[in-house]
């Protein structure tokens, strides 16, 4: 058992350190103790993603092949931690504030985190389901963290109803999926697909539903309905959070799942993949448009970009798994940053996300609205920014697989999601003067804004080495 | 025997739709229930039925004794009845802050994220 | 509608002339490459950006973007001097000069880039430069929407223009230009052809203002005037000129291609002149006639003949000389009387001859009089046009139509308010222009006499060049001369010129009657703020039919995607489950099962708490019972409970939980009803396919044999759990950590509520 172990220290050191906090929390003096509890726990999950990203005890599978840390779950763990913790760090200054800045905070994070995780590594249906339940147990407290909120109640609840649905879903698919292939690995689940013969009706089944699941938690159309909803409601830390890392692990384990499970029948999947990925760029990029408050708009836009991120999956290849990592961190990256600026959204000390509150913010705080700016630019794919070489490379994924049609619907898509980051930057340079934001900013957020924005015109030069690490992540998950 | 449980269980999953669906999120906890029953006999189901004996090896044996049944979807439906009640108690607790603080359990009031419009 | 110049003449700050001096500089730098590049060495520099998708930074000097240089550069020199005297003395002048200086700088970028994505970043600068300088005027509330309204309309096709650069930069393999232009012939027969060439002539129609995106145009004239001469008729409107014929050579020649050019070129040269007759401000006639230019250009690179490419060449440069010089003697009228009124203004040849000089000499050259470099122009367009492969006559004709106007539109701007008497009395007394605001013009207009005497350095120079970049060879260029002899160029120039006049002596009536038609026709100016409104409309629209927020839509939404989806799948496999045997029937299965349909159906239907509980009560004990029956002891025993402890969970709950359903009402819904039994169907359906096949049971196998052996375990559940599986166990320990959490978190009161 002992090189298993191994495999999963980085689960087990997380999962230690967080019932360590939770016991610090519940007997050390409650939320008197919750800001260091949150340091720590960020403090801990950066130091873990550094260890798993760049040098991990070893690799390989373990429990029996339930359990797999590749490059590809390197890539994506490191991602998550180091998201995670920037992410509570950024929170620490809005929580607080308001109120909100509880000790069981940081702590069902870093359970989500560990959820995740697991997610990630997956190589066993029932691995899977476990990591999602609890990933999302863990997000769905978190949702209704306010509770002198009816809307983050509201939001809570329907985010757990629908997550629970999905959830059932994908326990269901992967009931038939076991029945057809008689295990649960991975592995197995392939051989028994490649040796198949006839409809392999119960397979397939099994496959809509688990990718209705997925789909659900990556906010694919038509499973994305919750989305606005929670993001609007949820409080904005929790909707930040949820924007980012959680979406970079389902990503991932759906990248892992379709690859490694069913890639001896990649055509069915990336039909359907192509579909959810057509219809989130479209419905993302149109709903957008008419949003009126940012929360909403972050929402529609992060289900445009799943769409894009899927564009890559939906290439069924080496090149397009490497799209989506490269796609999915620069998405993570951007996202920090524009979420840190909302983060310090107020007026007269009470939280804003109406759009109309950045009319001419650049003369009042014209170094943020630059970096909010270029941060939006980014996100629109206009070039030369880094968020343009995301879009580019899933395009090219696309074309080189032979799906140009998808490539073609990918760039009309995204000249019409254009339009309304377009939409932010001119109320905040030319819109008509009025009562704005007061807010100042706490350094967390000022330090996530500007670095990430830093990130989308620095990076423009090498995209920082990100392109040689996910091609290497990829290679271990579809390069055979 | 395992045709019989396959209709049973499209039973119990149409009453849990039609539970969920229901405008008491109250009753979307029942179709929950109902829902992780039926999940638990799909996932038994699927590793086909065996009448009779449980997967045990007699002391003394290094394998069990003639056909026992399938032990590997015992053990997922034991994990999958573990998730499903923490599943369903959190369910329960939300349902109560929901009603505490909305007021109401009836779904279609719950719509504070969505300005009300009585066109719809 | 006119802006309003310095008070005064005055010498502002001499800081102001710095962007000339740039300018000036840059000029004589490209001035300098001309000899190189008329020899037909054109010039590449390339660094390395994003090698993987192949980006370089890199630039291309031959005889196309030499020219656009040139005039960006030289133009920009006159410019700058104007508007320094013209606004210098205003506080915003350091802001415009910054605006204007980055403007040219992109504009520059633009028709210099080799590369696809560069290119495209100056072409959006020129776009973000020339809204900031369209609504430079901002307390106008006209200056800020027409900003927007160009903003967007070029915006939007911009990013049109991006995607098809970027299916164009894959399919060729290449962001260069340099490598995309040598490959016309794979493009042109390529599946991704017809969308590259659509969605890039999108970004070039309403960059340059084609019918029907040219109503930002004449809009755009709220930007100052020493802008309007600059960015809308000598340089920033020809980027999309500019880059239809950069792509010449790796596009054209299909008959998309020549169509939609010579068609929506065509009616905008057509339709613009018309319009521009009807125009009484100074400015909006010369809008209109630009986009007559930009009308003609584009039909002309529809075309692939030496006629048509020296014909645009030759036009090009002429036109941005006697335009330019226009709009700054148009400037230079609004500065002296404060009006721009065709109808007022007259007889100011006296008070300005300088001015009056230039603007004669321009618009002579516009309308294509001899010896100017306009006549030649007009005769290369007559040439080019009946060389068109098709309908050279239907071409040759829209081209006479639209030079007669043009003649006519010339007088109205340079006879009329310098020669006839005044239509009323102006704002303000007439004053002399002070002399930076005379060099522009009068240097403009005596190019355009200079290079009709003396046409063949201009041929050299840059048309042989030009022609050169298009079409592959210098050889392909026809020479540029005064006379040609007696031929049917000279005959329709004449036939121009006598209709010209004609026009202009009946412009008054006609001017009235295109009023009267125009007030008919439905406004494209009108239609784009429809389809704003209609826009926000449509998203509105959206919102409340798919997110209107209510729970059970979202889930009814979702059961029937997945129905859909099994179904589908069912039918794209145009297979069903075989109908199973019953012979394995039980009798104690059968009972079982039978108590779980009635607990189910109970459970849904009725509205009494205390009878759900116990249905659920039921169906949790039944489904215990088969794990019993079907050998699986230990799930019955965790499942009985579990199933105990909901059902004391719910009882719990329920005495704080209102009733089922709202006082007097039953909950009945049919709909829900079919689509829970269509899903129910569904459910038994796939389980009969799974099923169907017999089970692998190698891994139980595995477990079998390995559970005593490796794990000393004689319960193989217990031994898959805790040691096979215990990854497994790790979790179901995690998970109900963090439902008890959760619960503790939802449920905790706290005294630090929010400090108020």
């Amino acid at each position: 058992m002992a090189p298993d172990l191994i495999l999963i220290l980085p689960e087990i050191l997380l999962a230690v350190f967080a019932m360590a906090a939770l016991l610090v929390g519940a007997f050390g003096g409650g939320d008197i103790r919750a800001r260091p509890i949150l340091w720590g726990v960020a403090a801990f999950m950066a130091l873990v993603g550094l260890l798993v990203g760049l040098n991990p005890p070893a690799v390989g599978t373990a429990f029996g092949g339930a359990f797999t840390l590749d490059g590809f779950a390197r890539f994506a763990k490191a991602g998550i931690l180091l998201g995670a913790a920037i992410l509570l760090l950024m929170s620490e200054d809005f929580l607080r504030r308001r109120g909100l800045l509880r000790f069981e905070f940081p702590v069902l994070i870093a359970l989500a985190t560990l959820g995740m995780m697991v997610m990630v590594s997956a190589s066993d249906l029932m691995t899977l389901y476990m990591g999602i339940e609890l990933q999302a147990l863990a997000l769905y407290v978190v949702a209704a963290l306010d509770r002198d909120s009816p809307r983050s109640t509201e939001a809570g609840l329907k985010y757990f109803v629908l997550g629970a649905l999905s959830s059932g879903l994908l326990l269901y698919g992967a009931s038939l999926v076991y029945g057809y292939a008689g295990t649960t690995l991975f592995s197995g689940i392939v051989a028994a697909a490649a040796a198949g013969e006839g409809p392999q009706l119960g397979l397939l089944l099994g496959l809509v539903l688990m990718l209705t699941g997925l789909a659900f938690k990556v906010s694919a159309v038509p499973f994305h309905m919750w989305t606005p909803d929670v993001y609007e409601g949820a409080p904005t830390p929790v909707t930040a959070f949820f924007a980012t890392v959680p979406k970079l692990a389902a990503l991932a384990l759906f990248a892992r799942l379709v690859h490694e499970a069913f890639g001896a029948i990649a055509a069915d999947w990336r039909q359907i993949v192509a579909f959810l990925s057509v219809a989130s760029m479209f419905l993302g990029a149109v709903a957008a448009i008419g949003q009126t408050d940012i929360k909403r708009l972050m929402a529609y836009s992060s289900i445009s970009h799943m769409g894009f991120a899927l564009m890559g999956l939906a290439a069924g290849t080496e090149f397009g798994v490497q799209a989506l990592l490269i796609y999915a961190a620069i998405y993570v990256v951007m996202n920090i940053g524009t979420f840190a600026f909302i983060l310090s959204m107020e007026k007269d000390g009470e939280p804003v996300s109406e759009i109309a509150s950045l009319n001419m913010y650049s003369a009042i705080a014209p170094g943020r609205a630059l970096a909010l700016m270029v941060l939006l630019f980014s996100l629109a794919g206009v070039p030369p920014l880094v968020g343009f070489f995301g879009k580019l490379y899933v395009i090219r994924a696309a074309v080189q697989a032979d799906m140009v049609w998808l490539a073609v619907a990918a760039v009309i898509a995204s000249v019409i999601a254009a339009f309304y980051y377009l939409r932010i930057v001119y109320l905040m340079y030319f819109g008509a003067p009025r009562e704005g934001l007061d807010g100042g900013m706490a350094p967390a957020q000022w330090i996530a804004l500007s670095a990430s924005a830093l990130a989308m015109v620095l990076g423009v030069i090498n995209l920082f080495g990100i392109e040689g690490l996910a091609a290497a992540a990829a290679a271990t998950l579809a390069g055979a | 025997m395992e045709a019989l449980l396959a209709v049973t269980i499209g039973v119990l999953v149409a009453g849990a739709v039609y539970l969920m669906l229901a405008r008491n999120v109250l009753r979307f906890i029942f179709g929950l229930v109902l829902i992780s029953n039926a999940a638990n006999l799909v996932i038994f189901t699927a590793g086909r039925l065996t009448p009779g004996e449980p997967p045990l090896i007699p002391e003394g044996a290094d394998a069990p004794v003639g056909t026992v049944a399938n032990a590997l979807p015992q053990a997922l439906v034991l994990t999958a009845i573990v998730i499903g009640f923490g599943l369903f108690a959190f369910a329960l607790v939300l349902m109560f802050r929901a009603y505490t603080s909305l007021g109401t359990l009836q779904s279609d009031e719950m719509r504070v994220a969505e300005p009300r419009d009585d066109g719809l | 509608m006119t802006d309003e110049p310095n008070a005064a003449p005055a010498a502002p700050g001499l800081a102001g002339l710095l962007p000339v001096a740039l300018s000036a500089v840059l000029f004589a730098g490209f001035l300098a490459l001309v000899p190189q590049v008329a020899d037909g060495g054109a010039i590449r520099l390339a660094w390395d950006w994003v090698p993987t998708l192949g980006i370089a930074l890199s630039f291309l000097v031959d005889g196309l973007s030499l020219t656009f240089a040139l005039l960006i550069s030289g133009i920009g020199a006159l410019v700058f001097l104007y508007s320094w005297a013209y606004l210098g003395r205003k506080p915003e002048f350091g802001r415009y000069t910054l605006f204007l200086t980055g403007f040219m700088l992109s504009m520059l970028g633009l028709v210099l880039a080799d590369n696809l994505i560069a290119l495209f970043v100056f072409w959006e600068l020129t776009t973000i430069t020339s809204y900031l300088l369209i609504g430079f005027n901002h307390e106008q509330a006209d200056a800020r929407r027409a900003a927007l309204q160009a903003l967007f309309v070029t915006g939007a096709g911009a990013l049109a223009m991006l995607a098809g650069f970027i299916l164009l930069g894959f399919t060729a393999g290449s962001f260069e230009l340099s490598v995309i232009l040598a490959q016309g012939e794979a493009l042109r027969a390529h599946a991704l052809y017809l969308p590259i060439l659509i969605l890039i002539l999108a970004g070039t129609f309403t960059k340059s203002a084609q019918f029907p995106f040219h109503f930002w145009l004449p809009n755009a004239m709220a930007a100052p005037t020493p802008v309007s001469a600059f960015l809308h008729s000598a340089t920033m409107v020809k980027a999309g000129v500019y880059l239809m014929a950069r792509l010449h050579p790796a596009l054209s020649g299909t008959e998309i291609w020549m169509w939609s050019l010579t068609i929506f070129g065509a009616i905008t040269a057509v339709f613009a002149s018309v319009v521009a007759l009807r125009q009484t401000d100074l400015k909006q006639a010369l809008a209109y006639t630009t986009l007559m230019a930009l009308g003609t250009l584009t039909l002309f690179l529809g075309q692939e003949s030496g006629y048509a490419m020296t014909a645009f060449a030759t036009f090009l440069i002429v036109h941005s000389l006697y335009k330019a010089a226009l709009f700054l003697v148009v400037g230079n009228i609004d500065y002296a009387t404060g009006t721009r009124d065709a109808r007022i203004l007259g007889g100011l040849a006296r008070t300005m001859p300088v001015t009056a000089f230039a603007a004669a000499l321009a618009a002579m050259s516009m309308a294509g009089l001899p010896p100017f470099l306009g006549f030649i122009g007009k005769e290369l367009k007559y040439a080019g046009a009946l060389a068109v492969a098709s309908e050279p006559l239907v071409v040759a004709g829209a081209i006479l139509i639209a030079s007669a106007l043009m003649l006519a539109v010339a007088g109205v701007v340079a006879i009329r308010p310098f020669w006839l008497p005044p239509g009323g009395a102006f704002p303000r007394q007439p004053r002399p222009a002070p002399w930076p605001m005379l060099t522009g013009p009068v240097i403009l207009a005596l190019l355009g006499a200079t290079f009709g005497i003396y046409p063949d350095t201009l041929e050299r120079a840059l048309v042989a060049p030009t022609v050169a970049a298009l079409l592959g060879s210098a050889e392909e260029a026809k020479p540029l001369v005064l006379w040609a002899g007696v031929n049917l160029p000279l005959i329709l120039s004449v036939a121009t010129i006598v209709l010209g006049v004609t026009i202009y002596a009946f412009k008054l009536r006609l001017r009235a009657a295109l009023a009267r038609a125009e007030a008919a026709l439905p406004s494209f100016d009108a239609g784009w703020d429809r389809f704003l409104k209609g826009l926000n409309r449509v998203a509105v629209w959206q919102t409340r039919v798919i997110q209107p927020g209510v729970l059970r839509f979202y889930i009814f939404v979702t059961f029937v995607t997945v129905l859909i989806g099994a179904a589908g799948t069912m039918l794209a496999r145009g297979a069903l489950p075989a109908l199973p045997s019953l012979s394995t029937v039980t009798w104690d299965g059968l009972a079982l099962s039978l108590l779980i349909v009635a607990g189910a159906a109970i459970a849904a239907v009725t509205g009494s708490r205390i009878a759900a509980m116990a249905a659920l009560g039921v169906v949790g004990i039944a489904v215990a019972m088969i794990f019993i029956v079907f050998g699986a002891p230990d799930v019955a025993i965790t499942q009985l409970l579990v199933e105990t402890l909901v059902v004391v969970l719910v009882a719990v709950a329920l005495l704080r939980l209102p009733a089922l359903d709202p006082p007097g009402t039953r909950d009945r819904r049919p709909r829900d009803a079919v689509l829970a039994g269509a899903v129910g169907l569904t459910v038994t359906l796939t389980l009969l396919a799974v099923i169907e096949r017999p089970l692998d049971r190698s891994l139980t196998d595995y477990f079998e044999t390995a559970s005593w052996v490796e794990a000393f375990g004689r319960n193989i559940v217990n031994v898959i759990l805790v040691d096979f599986r215990a990854l497994d166990t790790f979790g179901e320990i995690a998970v109900v950590v963090i439902a008890a959490l959760s619960a503790y978190a939802l449920l905790r009161t706290t005294d630090k509520r929010r400090p108020e």
